[in-house]
């Protein structure tokens, strides 16, 4: 066979057009390791959750490794500190679609960063999973690639309403947030909410975290004749400052509401441990103690294989849960898919249906990537707090 | 309700009144208005809560220690901030050096402190109700600030000469005062003078970095109303914020409480721009 120039030519050409389009990719992609980036706040004002997550993220990525890998894939995780500074995210975020080449990314954890990078990982079609809680950071149109393992604004919402109106029998609310972004739209829904199912809002209003004394609004509220007062807000310190208040006022109102309110900081802020008693938080059943002291079978389990291993006096059980589930719906999608190409895990999570994980069931179909089943959603006594686990507030079966 | 307005609205006030005053001793005899003010402030509730109920110190040597360790804040403040830029005071270069050295202090609070509210613990144990320690204390450290001003302005040569660097501090430098050593020692005192109203009111607004920004806002309002470098002013403007602050509280609540209070301050400022007990601005022609 005579080998021509034209004929050498065109070998070469195929020969490359072949490599581009794969052919010979399946012997690389079965050897590289699974790389999952995480956008983690690990350091800044916000980074306790970060902080948490990232506790179950190394566990899992260890356990998973431990074991083999993902059909004998090691599951690398990259991490980089944003610092909840929503320009570092985005920067992150780049550098993990453009240079890392991640095959998928956990986080960011809090919105203000996730409604900055949710739209560039979109356009990067990068499968993404995140527990952010504004409800706008899940639209499978706009966004099909991002996922949440965490509940939505609105299933806190429901969660807080039908305690209030349904265990602890209050008609009349009053509905209390903080001066930031997230107070003032969380408590607006929250009040709409109330109206909506019938029961009164007799008292609504946004205090500056900073106010040295709660004493005016804890007046009004009790004047309008509240018999609950729902609290939207982070600030522990407002938080303890309402709830001194209370008990020099002499009033024995239930506080129901944003997860702060079971802080540990607040703890060292009342002036008497009594003072942080009828106060209810958003929990997880998951990760919520029966009237016997015990969590479900699953996370019994969990915390005998993380004794020893991850400290959970100074987090919440729930972040070191999700983390850990986080990396292990991603592990989940490359062995059962045999990919990590992008489409394959998104058209996997799509179908994923009651999928067991520690922190919670997850459901998501091509039209709904609100994973986290509402019913689990559920209200914790805030001042029982132990292994970074609540009791079920009274109330629950 | 009155009683509570009058409780919290004169200790706050009072809190207010001490940080006008921190700005304008520093103001005296330097001609700069340093934005740290606010973050002295922040720094003699974080201090003391770390000397007292971290380090486990008693009350007397963790607020003589919060108290220096403030004043050395401020002679930092005056050689790092302040000194660099008095050749161009008309260009105002003091706002960006202090800012940045006030932004600074509070990122630092928060870094090695903590980024949410920690206690601060009762002082002395006296008083329930509307009588609690942390209404009267403000207000009692308040009334001591100005009665030892008073004393060391007219008593002292020292403060005889803190005036007349703040009268004319050429005149003062060409009669052989100790100009920049004055100016050192001022922004020493107004160091401690900012940490004694964090100090003082830590119970009511707890040992927190983000206090900062908060004092340095609601501290200049009393020196505006009561007129620049004028001591006794900024106290009767504290006060009147503090209460006015605190009836707003009661009466609309919330948000439009911060509203009342600065459209009142902008109303007052339209009708008396150089504060409510300070002199029109002399203009050589």
């Amino acid at each position: 066979m005579t080998i021509t120039r034209r004929g050498l030519g065109l070998g070469g050409a195929g020969l490359a057009a072949g490599s581009a389009l794969g052919l010979a990719l399946p012997a690389l992609a079965q050897s590289e390791p699974l790389r999952v980036g995480w956008l983690a706040a690990l350091t800044g004002p916000s980074s306790a959750p970060a902080v948490g997550f990232n506790r179950g993220v190394m566990w899992a990525a260890e356990a998973l490794n431990a074991a083999g890998g993902v059909k004998g894939r090691k599951v690398e995780v990259i991490t980089r500190d944003t610092q909840g500074d929503p320009t570092k995210a985005v920067n992150a975020t780049q550098e993990m679609i453009s240079q890392l080449k991640v095959h998928a990314i956990w986080g960011p954890t809090n919105s203000g960063e996730s409604l900055a990078t949710t739209a560039i990982m979109a356009r990067g079609k990068m499968p993404n999973i995140h527990p952010c809680v504004v409800n706008s950071l899940i639209d499978p149109k706009k966004y099909p690639n991002a996922f949440r393992i965490a509940p939505s604004n609105i299933q806190w919402d429901d969660a807080v309403r039908n305690y209030t109106t349904g265990v602890a029998k209050a008609k009349k609310v009053a509905v209390i947030g903080d001066t930031t972004g997230y107070g003032v739209t969380a408590a607006n829904d929250s009040a709409a909410g109330f109206q909506k199912d019938g029961a009164e809002v007799v008292y609504k209003a946004n205090i500056d975290s900073t106010q040295p004394d709660m004493t005016p609004d804890m007046l009004r509220a009790r004047n309008a004749g509240a018999e609950a007062i729902v609290i939207w807000s982070v600030s522990t310190g407002m938080i303890a400052r309402m709830l001194n208040t209370r008990a020099k006022m002499g009033w024995d109102v239930p506080f129901i509401g944003h997860p702060s309110l079971s802080s540990g900081e607040i703890a060292q802020l009342i002036e008497k441990p009594d003072y942080w008693k009828k106060v209810y938080c958003i929990g997880y059943r998951s990760c919520s103690f029966d009237a016997n002291g015990k969590l479900p079978p699953r996370n019994e389990e969990l915390l005998r294989k993380l004794a020893g291993k991850i400290n959970l006096q100074d987090t919440l059980l729930w972040w070191v849960a999700c983390g850990i589930d986080a990396v292990n719906l991603i592990a989940d999608a490359a062995a059962q898919t045999g990919s990590t190409r992008n489409d394959d895990i998104i058209r996997y999570w799509n179908g994923v249906k009651s999928w067991p994980g520690y922190y919670g069931e997850y459901s998501w179909t091509p039209d709904e990537h609100n994973g986290y089943p509402g019913q689990d959603v559920v209200m914790s006594d805030a001042s029982s707090g132990r292994n970074g686990a609540f009791a079920l507030a009274p109330g629950y079966a | 309700m009155l009683a509570s307005i009058l409780a919290s609205g004169l200790a706050v006030g009072a809190v207010y009144a001490l940080i006008g005053i921190t700005y304008n001793t520093m103001f005296a005899t330097s001609r700069v208005m340093s934005f740290t003010a606010g973050q002295l402030g922040m720094l003699g509730g974080v201090l003391g809560s770390l000397f007292i109920l971290r380090l486990g110190l008693p009350v007397l040597p963790g607020l003589v220690l919060t108290l220096a360790a403030c004043a050395l804040l401020g002679v930092v403040t005056e050689i790092v901030a302040v000194r660099p830029v008095l050749k161009s005071l008309d260009q105002h270069l003091y706002v960006l050096s202090t800012l940045a050295l006030a932004l600074m202090i509070q990122h630092t609070a928060a870094l090695e402190w903590s980024t949410e509210p920690q206690p601060f613990p009762r002082l002395i144990g006296l008083g329930e109700g509307i009588w609690e320690e942390k209404y009267w204390l403000p207000v009692a450290a308040c009334a001591a600030t100005i009665l030892g001003l008073e004393y060391l302005y007219r008593r002292t040569l020292v403060g005889r000469a803190f005036v007349a660097i703040a009268e004319d501090n050429y005149a003062a430098r060409a009669l052989g005062l100790p100009e920049r050593n004055l100016r050192m020692a001022s922004y020493a005192l107004a160091g401690a003078i900012g940490a004694l109203a964090g100090f003082a009111g830590g119970q009511l607004l707890l040992a927190f970095f983000a206090n900062g920004p908060l004092l340095n806002f609601y501290g200049f309002i009393p020196v505006a109303l009561g007129g620049l470098g004028n001591n006794r002013g900024a106290v009767i403007g504290g006060l009147a914020l503090g209460l006015f602050q605190q009836a707003a509280n009661f009466l609309v609540g919330g948000i439009f409480s911060s509203v009342a209070v600065f459209t009142l301050f902008i109303l007052v400022l339209l009708a008396a721009p150089q504060g409510l007990f300070g002199a029109a601005a002399a203009r050589r022609v």
